[in-house]
């Protein structure tokens, strides 16, 4: 890993004379914990008999995760019409959850790619959950594009297949650009998930005690050794594979709004739509990290790990994602004002003040006002109240996909044609049902994967310097 | 059979030869051996030919039926082979469509028709061109009537006394039987009851069975006559609409409602064209008076609010008024004499009669049927001292007897000949007691005795039902409404044992004939000429010329003038309008689908009537809906009606007359007349089909007819209107299904209108707006001809990719001779809102032409109507600021919108699947096969044209779209499923999950292309000539608003409305440029009148609005003047 111990002789003269004192560091892993124990403590999580809480869990989860599965057989056996889309909203609860599920999955590929290449350590503690997260999130997110389509059975035509008719995918859609940049994002993040899994799956595999759990981590371990060799090999892939999610964390929200902006409908034809919703993607997504690390946290007794300087760090980045989301808010205001067009005028006034002011509202104050409080320390050191402020903001950021997608077409250029867009049961239970489907996969990656990255906790921890004792 | 041999014809002397050749020498000297080996259709040997011998042929074969039958490759199930017609019949050429002419039955006017018909299925009807008053044109009614045909309730038997079904023999039997038990009593008892009718055929059977059975009697009756003024008069006012300039209309809706509104649209509209300032002066212009909002009122220039059962006392006045200025004082001060309680502004009659008298023979007053007799002669007086341009015709009387006569001299033989008088005879005639009073009844329906009330009625009493024909499949004839004779031509035998009123009064006409023998009886005795020929001729040009009634000159005075009826009314006295539905007419067509979801063009709504009141009432009763922040922040007009999420919630009301009870829900109405409420017929039915009837009741076995029946406050005296209505709210609501939620065009210049004073200020009055502010789309090209630009215009700075017009198809072919070709033709179209009436016959045509699936009340009410084409309505009160009143007293436009054929779609770019794409004539194509419905082209349509197959409407019946593949299919196995047979077999049905939209009916596009194809053989004439491709919404079209074709030619049609200075586009700003255009409305005012505006509303509001649009007598039109050069 890049850290590297600094040898006195390599430190100038003029420091050992003038002697300035050193700033504390904030210690990533309290309470002076060795190798031994992180490792104990994370191949624990796998290695214990299954506690009832999990079984309960998982159950509850496959129920919830059923009703996306009803809802789906539902739909693609009677058609789109069980959902509640009508003239003028073509695009209604899927796509907002789309967006949604998509923006959760931010945080993962951020917190490992972008983090790990500004060498903020602190990321070890939290990144081989929120990467997990990712990938569930964005398997839950692609439900939404596949099947709010009216033929999902032909659904397969979005990829450039040759053909005799050489009918090829309308390369000019941003619906086609999404096909590519979502899988690519998927296909990446789980390259770098799993790969940097490797050391710590060649832990638990050397800790096994029965043969099949031999086995079983034995083959995701790609006989991992934990040579020199292999070492150097790892550190410079997952430094490859960090430089090559790092764009396409931009680039997949970018092309998300795209799906909008290059439209022209008003309240989506706007410039700041990429910003915008990268921002406000790594703002959900920090949420939902903080949403189940902090249960996770607490149930598998991970202070020491996870301590008040990550969530510190995470409420922060809420803070300043939030407020930048804000901000372009007002701008997006301004700008319709400023344009002097009437259709954009109307559009912003509409949502806020027309038939969906309440989702607005909701959306203004979950996303706006209330991450304001992590601006004080009591609030970010109280992890209930820390808790409860992300979830606000998950349903915030919901409810501004919602805003965004359904008040701009339920209104736009002709009055004649304005309607109003409520979804159905179906709707409702289909989005449900994708918490249960992520769940059932989060519980699984707790109860076989190793949750935290020991490797790389290991080298960031207090242990791991050769000064330090 | 032995074969024929074909010879060639021998050479005749003389007859010029070319040079003979020949194969061998054997030929030329016509060797006998020649001529066998000619003639032989085998060689010698040809047996052999293949050197293998018998036996080692049948060796091979029983080889390999053995291994075959190792295998088991014979076992396979037996194959169905299809078979092409084996005798071709005559005039069919599979895939080409046949057209006939017949005509639509009305009850006072027939509608000359062709009828399209695919091998041998009648599948659209447009209007016959040989009648020159209705051109193309034909009534949403005319359009629908084909579903009609295939309506699976119809009757598909007959069913005779016992209950048992009736053959066709026996039914004929049955009713000799009776004219021969009626002959015997001279008819004493006997009473036919059919609604009126325009055939000769039928008035002269009529007559045969008057001198046959003199004590018979013939009812005619129906609940909404159109012949008020030939009672009054005793002839038939012929309005000649074209030639008058300045028309009054008292309470008369001509254009919107009666069996004559397309012609008399038709000759309107004539009078609405103008493209610069002199046409715009010349133009008619409209004064309306009228209680309810009806078309002909949303057309009005000047429109007054009256309540109906003043209108005749305010025809008193406007008479009074004409004679006044005419001269003749006497009759003035007489009609004054009559009339008092009338509270309205003297001086817009004042004006109004000044501007008619000052037109002089091209005035005209126009009076509703529903009229006192007293009120149509001062009308008549007042039309001949203007010299007005009304001609009158002499008409056959109407049936001396009447519906209420049979209350006090009961019938003992009751034939009830089609109709519902069940259902919709007066109140006041307690038509079931009569039924079942009679000793025998004999019933003529069109639908099952489980969907109509009148055959169930008959059938519980033990009467003979018998199954009515359709108009087309049967014979019959009638008249149009000056009374050309037209025949009623069957396209296609009886789907079902049927018969034809024609059929049922034959036998006590005491006629053997069917019904084509005495229609060829009746054209001979009407045309005097017995040929076959002639009859021939009738049928196939579908008019016979010269044959209308005989004009005449009546006689009318004031005689015995009684005082004109002048109710007063209060909120506690109020008054009901009460007439047909624009859905179900009077409820003849309430199981028609197109009818029902085509909606209200005043009130939006469909499937359903309402009570309309007006804003002042709702004011007092205290319904008008809540205003949100919205309105309050004055961003966006108040609603008219009460909307909750996306649906609209009505007050139900009870509303009171003499002890009789209806209910049905509020619709606050623009415009309505402050205590008029108005009501619509033709819903509420007890006994009715699926369409007739609510969904969720029937699935649970229960029968609740759509909507509210009206005509429990129908009374023989007034069937038009009553007063003294009490209106009660009953606290509850229910939601109605309406098909356009706002009624502001929010200052937005989607809209724009102007009048002869814009035009002789600025040419370009239309171009105003944001387009007007948004940068040239075309660039340096702007000023290039519309031709020039459809063809090459640059993208100007487009981010949307353009198709290449310039290389024609075939180039390789053509290299070289590139100006031998021509280029193609680039389709376009243009819509004169000026002339559109918001008839709604487009939307039905469009809907019979293109497959449109009807979807059902429930599907409505979610906002997915599948219509290609719509109507937008839009009020306009002039106000330049937003507010939450309802607007009272409104000017109306309709804009029709389908698919405009943007030459940059922004749909096209964002389909992924590339299912929507461009074609080189400028069609914005929807391949649907490709279409995997993402309705991403659907969100970004400014238009929101697009529809989208949420379920699938075309496979399953309403009330089963949500069970999937439980549900019952609608396409059954069956081939013969009527249904089905209405459907254009040159259109593709659509499945669920895809999107579909207006084409430019390019099937009738590719139909001429391939003809002039064929026509130009192998010269470069491969254009299509202007005017041969009609689509189907241009075809209908009564106003002739519509212009299709090729606008590339600058001497088309549609290139030369397109070049008219009120050309605009919608929404042009977004660089979409539509090949579908607008002609902007003229209002045509008169500025003397009482609350004229020198500005037409919808602009005076955008320049309150947006500041756009301004009128120029303020600030002028910079940015048209900016855009000009």
């Amino acid at each position: 890993m890049a850290h590297a111990p600094q040898h006195s002789s390599e430190r100038p003269e003029i420091l050992d004379r003038v002697q300035p004192a050193d700033l504390p560091r904030a210690e990533l892993i309290l309470n002076d914990r060795n190798f031994h124990w992180v490792t104990d403590k994370v191949c624990g999580i796998v290695e214990q008999p299954t506690p009832l809480w999990w079984k309960v869990t998982f159950a509850m989860a496959l129920f919830v995760a059923s009703f996306t599965g009803v809802g789906l057989f539902y739909l693609v056996s009677t058609g789109t019409g069980t959902w509640g889309l009508r003239a003028p909203v073509g695009w209604g609860w899927a796509i907002v959850n789309f967006v949604f599920w998509v923006g959760i999955g931010h945080a993962g590929t951020l917190i490992s790619a972008i983090l790990c290449l500004l060498r903020q350590k602190w990321r070890t503690s939290i990144n081989r959950a929120a990467e997990a997260m990712t990938i569930f999130a964005v398997m839950c997110a692609g439900i939404f594009p596949l099947f709010h389509v009216g033929r999902v059975w032909f659904a397969w035509w979005l990829f450039p297949l040759p053909n005799q008719n050489a009918i090829w995918p309308q390369f000019r859609s941003p619906l086609e650009w999404d096909v590519f940049a979502v899988s690519t994002y998927f296909t990446v993040s789980t390259l770098f998930w799993y790969m940097g899994m490797v050391p710590d799956l060649g832990a638990i595999r050397d800790r096994a005690k029965t043969w099949w759990r031999k086995a079983f981590y034995s083959v995701l371990a790609l006989g991992w050794r934990g040579g020199n060799r292999q070492w150097s090999n790892f550190e410079m892939a997952y430094l490859l594979l960090a430089g090559l999610s790092t764009p396409l964390v931009l680039s997949v929200h970018t092309i998300v709004s795209f799906d909008f902006a290059v439209s022209n409908v008003p309240g989506w034809h706007t410039t700041i739509f990429p910003p915008y919703f990268v921002a406000g993607a790594i703002f959900s997504g920090f949420a939902m990290v903080l949403t189940l690390m902090l249960p996770l946290r607490a149930i598998y007794r991970l202070h020491d790990v996870i301590n008040q300087y990550h969530i510190d760090n995470m409420c922060k980045i809420i803070l300043a994602t939030g407020s930048m989301v804000g901000y372009a808010y007002a701008t997006e205001f301004f700008i319709a004002a400023y344009s002097g067009n009437p259709y954009e005028k109307f559009a912003f006034i509409n949502r806020a003040f027309g038939q969906y002011a309440w989702a607005y509202w909701i959306m203004v104050s979950c996303n706006v006002i209330t991450p304001q409080l992590f601006w004080f320390k009591k609030v970010r050191e109280n992890h209930s109240l820390v808790w409860i402020i992300c979830l606000f903001v998950n349903v915030g950021m919901w409810f501004e996909r919602f805003v965004i997608t359904v008040t701009s077409l339920a209104n736009d250029y002709l009055p004649s044609s304005w309607g109003y867009y409520s979804p159905t049961i179906v709707d409702i239970f289909t989005f449900f049902g994708t918490f249960g489907f992520f769940s059932v996969l989060f519980l699984l990656f707790v109860r076989f994967l190793p949750l935290l990255p020991m490797a790389e906790v290991k080298m960031v921890s207090p242990h791991a310097n050769p000064h330090a004792h | 059979m032995s074969k024929k041999i074909f010879n060639h014809p021998t050479l005749q002397e003389g007859e010029p030869t070319g040079p003979s050749y020949w194969r061998s020498l054997d030929e030329r000297n016509k060797s006998p051996e020649f001529r066998t080996r000619a003639e032989r259709e085998f060689l010698d040997g040809a047996s052999t030919i293949n050197t293998v011998e018998r036996r080692e042929f049948l060796m091979l074969m029983g080889a390999s039926f053995g291994l075959a039958g190792l295998g088991l490759a014979g076992c396979r199930e037996p194959r169905n082979h299809t078979l092409p017609y084996s005798k071709q019949p005559e005039n069919t050429i599979p895939g080409v469509a046949t057209y006939y002419a017949s005509s639509f039955p009305g009850e006072w006017a027939n509608q000359p028709l062709i009828v399209e018909t695919h091998q041998h299925r009648p599948t659209k009807v447009e209007g016959n061109t040989s009648h020159a008053p209705n051109g193309s044109a034909s009534s949403k009614f005319a359009q629908a009537s084909v579903l009609d045909l295939y309506d699976p309730e119809r009757a598909q038997f007959s069913v005779g006394a016992n209950g048992a079904t009736l053959s066709i023999a026996a039914a004929r039997e049955a009713l000799v039987q009776l004219a021969s038990e009626a002959k015997s009593n001279s008819g004493e008892g006997l009473v036919f009851v059919a609604r009126p009718s325009t055939s000769p055929t039928r008035a002269r059977l009529v007559q045969l069975i008057q001198s046959a059975l003199p004590q018979s009697r013939f009812v005619e009756y129906t609940p909404v006559s159109q012949n008020g003024a030939e009672l009054a008069l005793g002839a038939r006012p012929l309005p000649d609409y074209a030639k008058a300039r300045r028309i009054l209309s008292l309470d008369a809706d001509f254009l919107g409602s009666g069996d004559a509104s397309v012609e008399a649209t038709r000759a309107y509209a004539s009078g609405r064209r103008a493209d610069n300032a002199d046409e715009a002066e010349q133009m008619t212009r409209l004064y309306v008076v009228e209680s309810t909002f009806t078309l002909t009122g949303a057309a009005a220039d000047h429109r007054l609010r009256a309540s109906t059962s003043h209108i005749s006392a305010l025809a008193a006045l406007f008479a009074a008024e004409v004679l006044a200025q005419t001269g003749n004082n006497d009759e003035a001060t007489l009609l004054l004499s009559k009339v008092s309680g009338v509270n309205v502004d003297q001086n817009w009659i004042k004006e109004c009669v000044t501007d008619l008298v000052k037109a002089k023979d091209k005035s005209l007053i126009v009076a509703g049927a529903h009229l006192s007799a007293d009120a149509h002669r001062a009308v008549f007086l007042a039309n001949a001292a203007l010299g007005a341009a009304v001609r009158y015709a002499t008409v056959p009387a109407a049936s001396k007897h009447q519906l209420s006569d049979l209350v006090s001299n009961v019938p003992s033989t009751l034939v009830i000949l089609g109709g519902n008088p069940a259902y919709d005879a007066p109140a006041n005639v307690p038509f079931a007691k009569l039924v079942k009073a009679a000793k025998k009844v004999v019933r003529l329906g069109y639908h099952g005795t489980a969907f109509d009330e009148t055959s169930a009625l008959v059938k519980s009493v033990g009467g003979i039902v018998l199954a009515a024909s359709h108009y087309l499949e049967s014979w019959s004839d009638g008249r149009t409404v000056d009374g050309t004779y037209v025949p009623v031509q069957p396209m296609i035998e009886p789907l079902f044992p049927s018969l034809s009123d024609l059929d049922v009064l034959a036998p006590f006409a005491g006629s053997t004939k069917d019904a084509h023998g005495l229609v060829r009886e009746t054209f001979q005795e009407i045309s005097q000429d017995k040929s076959d020929s002639a009859f021939a001729a009738w049928l196939a040009e579908g008019v016979l010329h010269k044959s209308g009634y005989g004009i005449i000159n009546p006689l009318v005075n004031l005689d015995g003038l009684k005082p004109f009826p002048a109710p007063q009314l209060s909120f506690d006295a109020l008054e009901v309008r009460i007439l047909p539905s624009v859905h179900t007419g009077d409820g003849m067509y309430a199981n028609n689908g197109w009818l029902a979801e085509a909606p209200d063009p005043m009130s939006k709504t469909a499937w359903e009537n309402v009570i309309l009141i007006s804003p002042k009432l709702a004011a007092k009763l205290d319904i008008e809906p809540r205003q949100g922040v919205i309105t309050r922040l004055g961003a966006l007009n108040g609603k008219i009606n009460e909307m909750v999420d996306g649906r609209l919630i009505a007050r139900i009301a009870k509303l009171t007359l003499d002890g009789v009870t209806i209910q049905g829900p509020l619709f606050i109405m623009p415009g309505l007349a402050d205590f008029t409420l108005g009501l619509q017929l033709g819903f509420g039915r007890s006994v009715a089909g699926r369409v007739a009837t609510r969904v969720a009741e029937r699935l649970q076995g229960k029968v609740v007819g759509n909507g509210f029946n009206v005509y429990p406050f129908v009374s023989v005296d007034s069937p038009a209107f009553r007063s003294g209505v009490r209106l009660e709210l009953t606290g509850e609501t229910a939601p109605v299904c309406n098909m356009q939620d706002h009624w502001s065009v929010e200052g937005r210049d989607v809209v724009r209108e102007g009048n002869a004073e814009d035009m002789r200020h600025n040419q370009n009055f239309a171009k105003l707006g944001i387009d007007g502010h948004a940068p040239a789309v075309y660039g340096k090209d702007e000023k290039l001809s519309p031709a020039e630009k459809a063809i090459n215009t640059p993208r100007g700075n487009s981010a949307y990719e353009h198709p290449d017009h310039t290389v024609a198809p075939n180039m390789t072919v053509w290299r070289g001779h590139e100006s031998e070709f021509p280029q193609l033709q680039q389709w376009g179209m243009s819509i004169d809102l000026n002339t559109c009436t918001g008839c709604n016959a487009c939307v039905t045509a469009c809907q019979a032409e293109n497959n449109i699936p009807v979807v059902g009340r429930d599907q409505v009410l979610k906002g997915r109507n599948m219509h290609w084409l719509r109507l937008d309505r839009y009020f306009f009160d002039g106000r330049d600021q937003v507010s939450s009143a309802i607007p009272e007293d409104p000017q109306v436009t309709f804009m029709g919108v389908a698919c405009q054929h943007c030459e940059t779609a922004p749909c096209e770019t964002v389909c992924p699947a590339n299912a929507t794409v461009h074609d080189d004539q400028g069609l914005n194509t929807m391949a649907y096969n490709r279409c995997i419905g993402t309705r991403y082209c659907a969100n970004n349509c400014p238009y929101k044209v697009r529809r989208f197959n949420f379920l699938d409407y075309n496979k399953r019946e309403a009330g089963h779209y949500y069970e999937g593949p439980l549900g019952p299919a609608k396409l059954p196995k069956d081939p013969t499923d009527l249904p089905q047979m209405q459907k254009n077999p040159d259109v593709s049905i659509r499945m669920r999950g895809v999107m579909e939209k207006c084409t430019y009916c390019v099937q009738r596009i590719q139909e001429a292309k391939i003809q002039a194809k064929v026509n130009a053989k192998d010269s470069a004439g491969i254009r299509v000539v202007d005017g041969t491709i009609k689509v189907a919404c241009q075809q209908v079209c009564p106003a002739e608003a519509i212009e299709f074709g090729d606008i590339t030619d600058p001497r088309s049609r549609v290139a030369k409305a397109k070049a008219s200075s009120r050309t605009y586009g919608a929404l042009t700003y977004l660089n979409t440029r539509p090949r579908t255009t607008y002609q902007a409305k003229l209002r045509n005012l008169n500025i003397r009148m009482p609350g004229a505006n020198r500005v037409p509303l919808s602009r005076k509001e955008m320049a309150g609005r947006e500041s756009h649009g301004k009128p120029h007598e303020t600030s002028g039109h910079p940015q048209v003047e900016k855009n000009s050069h």
